[in-house]
């Protein structure tokens, strides 16, 4: 799944209060820490994992779901026997959706706590400037949440990102199953409405760009600015030019307001693609009405029904530690808990677990995690592709590639049940 | 009124100066270090923000606009590369000047209105800057953010160049608020402040002395927003342009006290690491918003005025009690028009 | 012109909406010259008190207004009572405007951890309904929202036309000072005004709750929204900001639709600097002030 922001109507966040590096208790936090990583004893030192997570503010519901992958694959992994037999310690601080704090709190966890390593913060505003700094102290950086182009343009050689794909390239899959489609059956026109947000418009911008190039015309194009709580326009606007197929590059706010004006209007597409706000089995049904959601797109990397060795096991694990339903699950959950896998496999194939070897060894070969088996390309862009998914009687379930499909897709749409 | 400055005052600024030119050279940790950046930042934004808000009583709580504006051309100049690092600090005053002028045109639209409206319509400028940063992508990379290039600073003082830096800004903040109060611009301001049709009529350059004060105080915040966008690295329009940081500025002046010269920077030393106090002892909860806004609200209701205008008139009143009443009368009066001006009284001791 | 049409048509019912949060906020600052930065917060607190009755009682959202105008109606009387009222000195104005903007953080921190910063809606079974007139969509709540925001507007313009209350509000906002001689008490003026402003934000949020997704930060959008709204109606005219109200939602719907969304928030913005430029009291500011 892609970063969820919660950009919309988020957007002014609250950072002043913690502007400031979260230092001065951070300090006193960390006088306790320092205590821990100096006094090496006879046994193993343990392994300190040290990651700023954003527990307050914008992003603070999935920083909290971060929060919970670390912890649990810090617990299960504890309880296996640690990493190379060295127990693991997670150091987590909060850093209040604040750029200036994800600083002050990377530079604070690797010159004052001295931890062993550092993994990513939630969001890719925050993963660029948080990367920057484990660069600068030559720290591996596997992250799971910032997936942004800023990220890999910065040609770092040390981050890793732990998803299936870039994150604006989360619609490709869906272009790949349209496209794979006889020419006579697929769609003949094209509408585009993309929240301006570095996750959202980028990726209903690569479909687009497919589209065109196998000739389905674009019959609307619009862009809208994050604050957008009415859709009822722009969808007004997309049912005049009665396309076959819309596409929302969306996070999930605007992907609700987007149906939701669909359903009022009863605009009813051929097919439907919602970057995000779709792929979350909790909110989506919530939000729209659960017999609405049927025949609906999106692509996730991991998610409840999920296929994959190990899926069954963190489930399980997940609700023993925390309760709650398996649909609860948030993805970036999945996807931190994976950001400690790689960094457990890395150990087990060469027996070290310090920053260079986790750099070096990350590049080449290709490692299962939770979220699919990932390789990057040098700057730490994942080379794979997400899972296309469709809402098919209420559930989420996977249609493509063929090859990982549990079902067919539907299409059309049926009807909006009103 | 017009002493020059006391030996105490510049005692004052030495020691404080003194001390946190010597914090990096003396050893100070990466994490203190990393504090007083920000800490300092604010004192300069607030010190900054005090020359339009404090001196001249328009409330701006827009100024954050010019913040951004000087973080985006910051980063639009040195997206690339910053060469040895140190060269872009000589940017610094270029953009500090270009803002100033740029703002020169807003300051005359927004300052027709007085007070309440001045407000709306300095907050409506800060969401049209929001508003352009997201938009014009080409330009800030809209919601992509825009990233400046990493300089090649050695690790062990990575942080030193950006200290430094900021705390250069903050003299240069104090030092005009300074001039301001000893010249006739800040006797101008004062009488702006106090009533402005009054100081219309008795021949003070009202637009001008006002045009002045807002464009000092836009270009040093857009300064300030330069070396911030160099700091962090990598800015985006909601963290470029956070109506928090506004809102930062005006509260600091406020618990220290508006119009003086130490009151803004008194506010943001004890502000900044109070917020973190909240954040990290409140912050899981989410409650570090409400202690915050009770901080805020407490100010306001319990000193008006800030910290050092309401001591310095405790101590005021004391001495006078402890003087002959003889020429009682007199100084009474004297010290009541000062009062009522605290800017140039607080200043010029 | 089909798009036109059903642009002006949806400007028309969102605007009627914000004509009723805006109301309020402007009858505050016409009583105590105070803008009111909370606005915006109070209507996302109708809105959640709203989504909580809903949710746990099963309380119709247009029903529940019975229970929060009232309600909020009461917190403002206390806000006023509390917060503002022992303000003084020469800086009231000042103070007021950063002790409102306290209140709204506030109001935020309260349901930032009562609610969490997940987005939110009200969904009543009729949420998605919407009738087909001529080939215009109008939406069933839109519609509902839009003739409740004009009941509560006639409420209002009630109030302060045929009650004694009214007759001291009106009394107050065109001359404090002889109001004051005449027997009027300002306090209690004040607070009751700022009562009647929570309450027109507690009316107006729980439709908000059901027209838009809203998360404790949403107060900041809302609030830049009204400000230019009231200051498009001139400060301390009710007739300005919903006639201000009804051109924004127009206007704006027109450039989402016509032009680009990106833009519809700007070009109000745009004409907002204009008016101040050509006219810094507002539309109405000066005329209409008097007949309120």
């Amino acid at each position: 799944m892609q970063l969820r922001i919660h950009t919309p109507e988020v957007r002014r966040s609250r950072r002043l209060l913690t502007v400031v590096g979260a230092v001065l208790a951070t300090s006193l936090a960390l006088a306790g820490c320092t205590a821990t990583t100096t006094s090496k004893s006879a046994t193993k030192a343990p392994l300190t994992i040290g990651v700023s997570l954003s527990l307050t503010g914008d992003f603070s519901d999935s920083g909290k779901a971060a929060q919970r992958g670390y912890a649990l694959w810090v617990s299960e992994t504890n309880k296996a026997g640690g990493v190379l037999g060295r127990k693991v310690e997670l150091k987590v601080v909060d850093d209040a959706s604040s750029p200036d704090q994800v600083v002050t709190n990377y530079t604070n966890l690797i010159t004052q706590s001295k931890v062993n390593i550092v993994m990513g913060p939630f969001s890719s505003l925050l993963t660029v400037p948080a990367s920057r700094v484990a660069s600068r102290y030559h720290y591996s950086f596997i992250e799971p949440a910032g997936g942004g182009p800023a990220v890999f343009a910065q040609k770092l050689t040390n981050l890793f990102f732990v998803q299936p794909a870039p994150t604006t390239s989360g619609g490709d899959v869906f272009a790949d199953y349209i496209l794979s489609l006889p020419k006579s059956k697929r769609p003949k026109t094209a509408a585009y409405a993309k929240l301006d947000d570095p996750f959202a418009a980028p990726i209903a911008a690569n479909i687009q760009k497919r589209f065109e190039a196998a000739g389905i015309k674009t019959v609307y194009d619009q862009t809208y600015p994050a604050e957008t709580a009415d859709m009822t326009p722009i969808v007004a606007g997309i049912a005049a030019a009665n396309p076959d197929v819309v596409v929302g590059g969306t996070q999930e706010g605007d992907a609700f307001a987007q149906m939701k004006a669909m359903i009022q209007q009863k605009f009813n597409p051929k097919w439907l693609f919602e970057a995000n706000g779709a792929n979350s089995p909790g909110d989506f049904p919530a939000a729209v009405g659960t017999s609405n959601t049927n025949g609906v797109f999106s692509s996730a990397d991991w998610y409840a029904d999920s296929q994959v060795a190990g899926s069954k096991a963190f489930i399980a694990a997940y609700l023993a530690k925390y309760g709650g339903t398996v649909q609860q699950i948030d993805p970036t959950s999945a996807e931190a808990y994976s950001a400690g896998m790689l960094l457990q496999e890395v150990a087990k194939k060469t027996g070290k677990v310090d920053n260079a070897t986790i750099i070096k060894t990350l590049h080449s070969g290709t490692w299962p995690t939770l979220v699919g088996n990932l390789s990057w390309d040098q700057y730490g862009a994942p080379k794979g592709a997400y899972l296309l998914i469709q809402w098919i009687d209420n559930t989420l379930t996977t249609v493509y590639p063929a090859s990982k499909a549990q079902a067919k897709p539907i299409a059309p749409k049926p009807n909006w049940a009103g | 009124m017009k002493r020059a400055i006391s030996r105490f005052g510049l005692l004052r600024v030495v020691i404080f100066f003194g001390l946190l030119i010597l914090v990096p050279i003396l050893g100070g940790p990466v994490w203190l270090l990393n504090m007083l950046i920000f800490t300092v930042m604010y004192a300069a934004l607030s010190s900054s923000w005090n020359l339009l808000g404090g001196l001249a009583g328009y409330p701006s709580l827009g100024h954050v606009a010019f913040f951004g504006i000087g973080a985006y051309a910051f980063a639009i100049m040195f997206q690339g590369s910053v060469g040895d690092g140190f060269s872009p600090f000589l940017a610094l005053p270029v953009v500090g000047v270009a803002v100033a002028l740029l703002s020169v045109p807003i300051g005359w639209v927004s300052m027709r209105t007085r007070a309440d409206v001045f407000a709306i319509v300095t907050i409506t400028f800060l969401f049209i800057t929001q508003t352009l940063a997201f938009n014009l992508n080409s330009l800030t990379g809209g919601a992509q953010g825009k990233s400046v290039a990493p300089p090649p600073f050695d690790v062990s003082t990575y942080d030193w160049p950006f200290y430094y830096a900021m705390l250069a800004l903050l003299a240069v903040a104090m030092g005009i608020s300074f001039y301001f109060s000893r010249s006739k611009i800040g006797l101008s301001l004062a009488t702006v402040r106090a009533d402005e049709d009054k100081a219309h009529g008795v021949g003070v350059r009202v637009t001008a002395v006002k045009l002045i004060a807002f464009a000092v105080s836009s270009g040093m915040v857009a300064m300030v927003g330069c070396v911030w966008a160099y700091y962090v690295g990598f800015i985006y329009p909601q963290f470029a342009v956070d109506p928090l940081i506004t809102i930062g500025m005006v509260l600091m002046a406020f618990l220290g006290g508006r119009g003086t010269l130490w009151g803004p920077v008194l506010g943001s030393f004890i502000l900044v690491p109070a917020q973190e106090f909240f954040a990290q002892t409140f912050g899981a909860s989410e409650l570090y918003l409400l202690a915050y806004a009770a901080v805020f609200l407490v100010i306001m209701l319990f000193l008006p005025r800030g910290i050092l205008p309401s001591i310095s008139d405790r101590l005021r009143r004391r001495r006078l009690a402890a003087e002959g009443d003889a020429r009682d009368a007199a100084q009474l009066s004297e010290v009541q028009d000062a009062s009522k001006s605290p800017v140039t009284s607080e200043v010029a001791r | 012109m089909h798009a036109l049409i059903q642009a002006i048509i949806l400007g028309i019912l969102t605007g009627g909406v914000y004509a009723l949060m805006a109301s309020g906020q402007t009858l505050i600052f016409g009583i105590m010259k105070v803008v009111n930065l909370a606005q915006g917060a109070l209507v996302v607190l109708g809105a959640y008190l709203t989504y909580t009755l809903f949710t746990t009682l099963g309380i119709d959202p247009f029903v529940s207004i019975l229970i929060t105008t009232p309600l909020l109606f009461l917190v403002g009387i206390g806000l006023q009572w509390a917060l503002l009222r022992p303000l003084h000195g020469e800086d009231v104005a000042q103070l007021s405007l950063l002790v409102t903007f306290a209140i709204a953080l506030a109001i935020e921190g309260a349901l930032s951890f009562a609610y969490g910063a997940t987005l939110t809606n009200v969904q009543p079974t009729y949420a998605n309904y919407s009738w087909t007139v001529f080939g215009y969509q109008i939406s069933l709540v839109r519609f509902v929202a839009f003739l409740l925001s004009i009941v509560m507007l006639g409420v209002l313009y009630f109030i302060l036309q045929r009650t004694k209350f009214g007759r001291s509000v009106r009394a107050t906002v065109q001359n404090p000072m002889s109001a004051q001689l005449l027997g009027v008490n300002a306090n209690r003026v004040s607070a009751l005004g700022f009562g009647l402003g929570a309450a027109t934000a507690a009316a107006a949020g729980s439709v908000f709750g059901m027209l838009n997704s809203f998360n404790p930060g949403s107060h900041y959008d809302l609030i830049s929204r009204l400000l230019t709204i009231v200051v498009l109606g001139g400060l301390g005219s009710i007739g300005g900001s919903v006639v201000a109200a009804l051109i924004m939602g127009v206007a704006s719907s027109l450039v989402s639709a016509l032009a680009s969304p990106i833009w519809s928030d700007f070009t109000f913005f745009i004409v907002l600097l204009l008016v101040l430029l050509l006219r810094p009291r507002g539309l109405f500011g000066a005329k209409t002030r008097g007949a309120l």
